[in-house]
């Protein structure tokens, strides 16, 4: 009896010593350490991508902090933010600084590949988790770099988009494609898929070249384009670039039966805005969310409608792909630090793995491969089409997903 | 042949706008010997003018360019009694009016992303009419068109100035021998700040066409416009308003024929052509006019 007892006190003693010893060591906050560009190219995507993340944050503290398994208990969200100003040096010595000053438990990349880039040797090197919100380039999820310390949370890599683009062009019977983009590596990567899927589908690309990514002007460079005869020209470019196209193709007076841009799908608003409703009627882009909109599907954090009722709510504004991302990103931190056994990064990086391909946010499903590229997201192809709410960048194709017929050849001008 | 027609005739259209985009950053720097490095930020200024004279009110963005001119140039009086007699009672004013037009620049900038948020912005081509222009059985934007012609006009009324009215020759003789122009009894500051208050409503001016000749406008863009223009300025040269319309015309046709037959090397080529001119000539291909004039 006594032995039983004393067996009993023992375990019962080890048992709180256990919990306690947790409780001591858990932080009194989860620090989330991110950059974002206030300033400079990337600015505009960069600050609405990190709203974003501030809201979830807002939320997540609002309903007494993150679940983290490893501690047993909520944890209050600390956002340690630098503003890089669009620029790689900067960034790269901020980077380090959230994680050798900072000491931030997790690490949030700043919007697109270029401000992504210079994040992942400092990650790797540093063997924390990086969670690249927008950074898509190919370049970064390579299986023969072996490197388990980034999750890309939403879109897929931007050599993966144009390939419903080509099965669209392929679908439509255009075989006569000029392709033009600006030399960066997100824009590079597109083009080449296109191109090289277009000639495994038998199309003949007629034009395929690059400009600076400065480049402003491109009535002369359209009517080259229109020397070789296509019908189709997809421009690849960053908004600036789109813009500048747009502008300059609705002015040139030239014809082409199909124009595809494919900033529409991340500020068409933005892009809208600044060109017209007569520049922009009838141009094919890519269809991302919140154009396309996942509410039935969502099993993991709220729907797109929830998200954007409570966004409004809040006084945010102008809810577009990046301010999406930034909320997602901060769901699947939420739901790694919810399935994480233990508070390690290696422990977050696998439990990634656990909830791959299981969890459907309002930003698609979330589905990784194992060297952390989003696999889960695809683009539809959409058209900027007229219908009793104004023009709207609406899915086209594939069929599934489409809720409007595409328009193709366009009207003429 | 069309293309190399048509790539020559949009060299000239660009080149005369870019022409306006550098002729108020040389007429400061010839009268004053102070380099603005804020010139792309007042540019920018002037575009988000026409922007909001276009989306707020509706207006043609053409209406901007009386209001800008008279705004622009009223708010740069006090800015030049505020910091240029300053700069020039220093050892080396063209050295720290680089550091302090940066600094005013970097001001601009950040003033511009609180009030105008970092989104690109632009006003639709189609405010010009939706038709393209046929010149010399070659179409082009009439954005272009108007822009040039908006161009040649304003660089025309700055000769006018220079060379036709008494202010403006007490303008030429400060930018000869600024020295010389004080003995004689020119009101050297009086002149300086008309010159200076030309300058910037200039830029301002150049901004009102700049989303139909740059692309998107964003807070950002200044800086670029200012290597720009300082590129087209020193090609022509360095105090020599003259020099500016040949620099710019250079700049637009390198531009244009790049774009034409070596598309990747269109950005970079404008700058190829300034490390030759200075290798050259390195006061600029009108350089020795400008101090016998």
């Amino acid at each position: 009896m006594l032995r039983k007892t004393l067996a009993r006190m023992t375990l019962g003693t080890a048992a709180l010593a256990f919990s306690l010893g947790a409780w001591a060591s858990s932080p009194s906050t989860i620090k989330i350490g991110t950059l974002y560009a206030g300033s400079g190219n990337f600015a505009q995507a960069s600050t609405r991508q990190y709203d974003g993340l501030k809201f979830w944050a807002k939320q997540i503290n609002a309903e007494g902090g993150l679940f983290v398994k490893a501690y047993g208990k909520r944890i209050p969200v600390q956002l340690v933010a630098y503003n890089d100003q669009s620029s790689t040096t900067l960034a790269a010595s901020l980077y380090n600084r959230l994680i050798t000053q900072d000491q931030v438990n997790i690490l949030v990349a700043d919007y697109g590949s270029v401000l992504t880039s210079v994040a992942i040797p400092l990650a790797l090197e540093h063997h924390i988790v990086l969670f690249d919100e927008t950074g898509t380039s190919g370049k970064f999820f390579k299986p023969e770099d072996k490197n388990r310390y980034i999750v890309l949370t939403g879109l897929p890599t931007s050599s993966q988009w144009p390939k419903v683009l080509a099965n669209f062009l392929h679908t439509v019977g255009s075989k006569r494609i000029a392709i033009l983009y600006a030399a960066n590596d997100w824009s590079g990567s597109q083009a080449e898929t296109l191109k090289t899927s277009l000639k495994a589908l038998g199309a003949n690309v007629v034009f395929y070249e690059s400009v600076p990514n400065s480049t402003s002007s491109y009535s002369t460079i359209l009517h080259r384009i229109a020397a070789s005869k296509p019908e189709v020209v997809a421009e690849f470019g960053y908004s600036n670039n789109d813009i500048a196209f747009l502008q300059n193709y609705e002015s040139s007076g030239l014809y082409f039966p199909m124009v595809f841009v494919p900033n529409p799908a991340l500020h068409y608003e933005v892009v809208r805005k600044a060109v017209g409703d007569q520049a922009i009627r009838h141009v094919f882009s890519y269809v991302a969310p919140p154009l396309i909109r996942y509410n039935k599907e969502v099993n993991y954090g709220p729907t797109l409608d929830a998200f954007e009722a409570a966004y409004a709510k809040s006084g945010g504004k102008n809810v577009d792909l990046s301010t999406v991302a930034g909320y997602n990103t901060g769901l699947i931190v939420q739901k790694t630090l919810a399935t994480s056994a233990t508070f390690t990064q290696e422990a977050m990086r696998n439990a990634v793995d656990t909830f791959s391909g299981k969890i459907f946010t309002l930003d698609g499903l979330f589905q990784v491969n194992h060297e952390g590229a989003q696999t889960g997201e695809s683009l539809p192809v959409g058209q900027v089409l007229p219908t009793p709410h104004g023009l709207q960048l609406l899915p086209v194709f594939p069929l599934k997903s489409a809720v409007a017929k595409y328009v193709y050849p366009t009207p003429g001008k | 042949m069309s293309l190399l027609e048509y790539a020559v005739l949009a060299g000239i259209f660009y080149g005369l706008y870019f022409a306006l985009v550098g002729v108020g950053l040389n007429l400061i720097f010839g009268v004053m010997r102070i380099i603005n490095l804020a010139h792309g930020d007042f540019l920018i200024l002037g575009a988000y003018g026409a922007f909001y004279v276009f989306h707020l009110f509706g207006w043609n963005p053409l209406w901007a360019i009386p209001i800008e001119l008279v705004v622009f140039f009223g708010l740069s009086l006090p800015l030049y009694y505020l910091l240029v007699p300053r700069l020039q009672k220093s050892g080396d004013p063209e050295m720290l009016s680089f550091i302090l037009f940066f600094g005013l620049s970097q001001v601009i900038e950040a003033l511009a992303v609180f009030a105008f948020g970092n989104d690109q912005r632009s006003i639709p081509a189609s405010v010009f009419g939706g038709s393209p222009v046929t010149i010399a059985g070659q179409v082009y934007p009439a954005s272009w068109v108007v822009s040039a012609a908006v161009g040649m006009a304003g660089i025309t009324l700055i000769y006018l100035y220079l060379y036709h009215t008494r202010i403006g020759r007490a303008t030429r003789a400060i930018m000869t021998e600024r020295s010389e122009a004080v003995v004689t009894g020119i009101s050297v500051h009086r002149v300086s700040a008309v010159a200076f208050g030309i300058g910037i409503a200039t830029a301002a001016l150049a901004g009102i066409f700049s989303p139909f000749m740059i692309g998107a406008i964003a807070p950002s863009l200044g800086m670029g416009i200012t290597v720009t223009s300082f590129t087209i300025i020193v090609i022509g040269s360095l105090g020599n308003p003259l020099g500016t319309v040949l620099g710019g015309l250079l700049y637009g046709e390198a531009l244009m024929l790049m774009q034409t037959f070596l598309t990747s090397w269109a950005e970079m080529f404008p700058y190829a052509l300034l490390i030759l001119v200075l290798l050259v000539k390195p006061t600029g291909l009108l350089g020795k006019a400008v101090r016998s004039a």
